[in-house]
């Protein structure tokens, strides 16, 4: 996409540029300086946003063809994630034995497939033993879970640390170890069932390589080893991440967030995704459920309640900081950006959407997943034919979408109310940037969300300054689209051909 | 010696229509066996089932003394065989050096095997930068093949190479194509009859999905009769370029 230096294909972008610094310098003159430096950086800061959200819809679209309606709400989970950790990982690090037993268990299907390859089953009987294996795997994971304080541990996070030297003692439901080990082997062996299902019976179209297993095998006893550990260090854990200084506690966050969203993007490509791609409408239905269940399991968890997370000591020191230089030894709550007092922690937004932008940039361009992506953006057949395991490389892109989009949601929580319904309007918007950028293309996904952004900005704006409607202003971005997709169906960036 | 790959009465379905209703073939070592049939008579359905793309209901597909249908295309290519598609599949998007590094199956394969495809292929040399949508159609088509070339594969698979080529190109794509058979086997599928009469050592007809006649090449291109029950091409046209 990038390497494209012909005119004619430069030319719709360039046209754009030219069309937005005029509308840039008209608004210059007719707002004032002030007010338009505020707009533009508020533009900034949503177009930042909603690329969070449509960086990853665009990139699981452009190579999967999976319009994902659930990215909202995974949005929301990551938000839900990053603000648990950072104001009480109690929950997270209870959950997190269960979660690693089950993994573990689930790791072993590449051990099983020599072995259940040898097994003679009757044809008549494939189907019906995955359906026992699964259903009492399903029943373990009910049993595993079986009067487990979830909604205890999940208030944790609301308590209030008053106690410096034990930041746990004003709020810990944990159950003590001899009640709880249970559980983590019951996800075990429900994990187990699973790969063994997942390791088909009775299929013997199935390559067995001769290799030996070992790095399999080092994989698993590496995770009974992390499962082990985050059963003995719940707790102590905690802790750990409570007395940890705020700013780190709060990159952290970002991680962790992200990697449980990359974790359930996995998760949700292979068990839900994966069985539907011959039928993409029921992908679309499948996706548009998930999203109500995400919004559903958060609710009974935290209540449909919105909550404040609390923004990291480096973006909330009192006072202004007179520049952005000033701002690295003061780490004040605002910034004085030309005359405009702009909050730091939105400008970190902005920065953050830009740090996206460019590490998807690199990863496409420079890595050989990115180069499968780009490859099978066009062709998967050829790129499988290549010997390449394509429904693998689908795996990770929604995985890394998701994990995006997650990422996003940690990014927002501290400045917009965490609740339930928080992801809907980005992913709204979202779709219209992908729309607007061209189906597929990331970088069509960074020129549509800046375009969304100060479209949304300045409609605000003009929407205060004339006291219409607000309506107004949230048509703006509609109307953009409607204008875009006129005179370039494909959008922006998008490829005529497909 | 046993043939590298064997398709035993294989039947190939896409969506409800029967398009290879028994085709068996069986491809020797180190010769290249060409496939040859009027459009739309299952030739490029053949490949794509060997390779599992749109894999075969009925019957076996063996490779190398391996079983293999009903495996994963990505499996059946990783035991060895390289693909080149009609319609020069290249990846637009991608440079002339990515389009052959992705054909990686082992780290390091393209280093190893850059000279041989340069000196194929001279023309990618001073190409290897541009993407591949800047690529006229005959260097897609060499790049098509030398995407192939660049795993140690055992069996390449070649879509009609001559598509749309200009008559010096596809004198280049024979030299070249030669040159592979001396290391590799290959099954060829091509429409132009003086190349595929020149380059194939064995034939296949195939007819309404089903292999009909096969031999030596030598003996189908003195016969005439066939050549026009099968082919459509009358024999005065041999020798002439299409």
């Amino acid at each position: 996409m990038i390497q494209r230096f012909q005119f004619k294909r430069v030319l719709p972008s360039l046209i754009v540029v030219v069309i937005i610094l005029g509308l840039g310098l008209a608004s210059y003159r007719f707002m004032g300086q002030e007010s338009f430096v505020r707009t533009a950086l508020s533009g900034l800061t949503l177009g930042a946003l909603y690329f969070m959200v449509a960086a990853g819809l665009t990139i699981i679209f452009g190579l999967m063809d999976v319009l994902n309606f659930a990215h909202g709400a995974m949005f929301m989970t990551g938000a839900y994630m990053g603000w648990q950790f950072y104001a009480n990982p109690t929950f997270l690090f209870g959950i997190l034995p269960l979660a690693l037993a089950f993994v573990t268990g689930l790791a072993t299907t590449s051990l099983w497939l020599p072995v259940v390859i040898k097994w003679q089953v009757p044809e008549s009987w494939t189907k019906r033993i995955n359906t026992t294996l699964i259903i009492v795997g399903l029943a373990l994971v009910v049993v595993g879970f079986q009067k487990f304080d979830v909604l205890g541990l999940a208030e944790t996070a609301l308590v209030p640390v008053m106690h410096a030297g034990n930041p746990l003692a004003e709020a810990s439901p944990q159950e003590t170890l001899a009640v709880f080990w249970s559980r983590p082997v019951l996800l075990f062996l429900s994990g187990l069932l699973f790969a063994i299902a997942a390791a088909r019976p009775g299929d013997k179209s199935q390559h067995v390589t001769n290799a030996k297993p070992t790095g399999a095998w080092i994989r698993v006893a590496g995770l009974v080893v992390v499962t082990a550990a985050s059963v003995l260090l719940r707790e102590p854990a905690s802790i750990a991440v409570l007395k940890m200084n705020a700013d780190i506690r709060f990159f952290l966050a970002l991680i962790v967030g992200t990697g449980i969203g990359a974790g359930l993007g996995v998760l949700i490509e292979i068990s839900l995704i994966r069985p539907l791609y011959a039928r993409p409408f029921y992908i679309v239905l499948m996706t548009l459920g998930l999203g109500y269940v995400l919004r559903e399991t958060v609710q009974l968890l935290w209540d449909p309640v919105a909550y404040a997370m609390e923004r990291p000591p480096l973006f909330s020191q009192a006072g202004e900081a007179e520049n952005i230089a000033a701002w690295f030894t003061g780490h004040n709550l605002t910034i004085d950006i030309v005359g405009v007092t702009f909050p730091s922690y939105r400008l970190f937004i902005i920065v953050l959407g830009g740090v996206m932008l460019l590490g998807l940039f690199l990863l496409m361009r420079y890595s050989r997943l990115g180069m499968i992506i780009r490859a099978g953006v066009q062709d998967r057949n050829m790129v499988e034919a290549l010997g390449i395991n394509v429904k693998a490389v689908f795996s990770v892109v929604f995985a890394i979408g998701v994990g995006l989009a997650a990422l996003g949601g940690i990014g927002a929580a501290p400045f917009v109310p965490v609740q339930p319904n928080m992801g809907d309007v980005y992913q709204l918007q979202g779709f219209i940037t992908v729309v607007i950028g061209g189906m597929g293309s990331y970088l069509g996904a960074g020129v549509g969300a800046l375009l969304l952004g100060m479209a949304r900005a300045f409609g605000d704006f003009l929407a205060l300054k004339f006291s219409l409607s607000p309506a107004i202003a949230e048509a703006s971005t509609v109307i953009v689209m409607i204008i875009v997709l006129l005179v370039r169906p494909a959008g922006l960036l998008g490829k005529k051909d497909e | 010696m046993e043939p590298i790959l064997t398709l035993e009465s294989i039947h190939t379905f896409i969506g409800q229509f029967h398009i290879l209703e028994g085709v068996s073939i069986t491809v020797p070592r180190d010769k290249i066996t060409v496939l040859l049939g009027r459009n739309g008579a299952g030739k490029t359905t053949t490949l794509k089932s060997i390779l599992g793309l749109t894999p075969p209901r009925l019957g076996k597909v063996v490779f190398d003394g391996m079983e293999v249908q009903g495996k994963r295309a990505y499996d059946i290519a990783n035991f060895g065989i390289g693909y080149v598609p009609e319609h020069r599949a290249v990846f637009r998007n991608l440079s002339v050096m990515e389009n052959l590094k992705i054909a990686e199956k082992k780290r390091g394969d393209l280093e190893r095997k850059s000279d041989f495809i340069f000196s194929l292929f001279p023309d990618l040399k001073r190409l290897y930068k541009l993407p591949g949508n800047h690529l006229s159609g005959g260097q897609q088509q060499m790049l098509a093949v030398a995407r192939a070339l660049v795993a140690d594969n055992k069996l390449l698979l070649i879509d009609e190479p001559s598509e749309g080529l200009a008559p010096i190109l596809i004198e280049q794509m024979m030299v070249a194509i030669r040159e592979l058979s001396k290391t590799t086997t290959i099954l060829l599928v091509e429409q132009n009859f003086i190349m595929a009469s020149q380059l194939g050592d064995f034939f296949y007809i195939i007819d309404d999905g089903k292999t009909v006649e096969n031999g030596k090449m030598m003996d189908l291109v003195n016969n005439a009769d066939l050549i026009k029950r099968y082919l459509g091409v009358s024999i005065g046209k041999v020798g002439g370029v299409q």
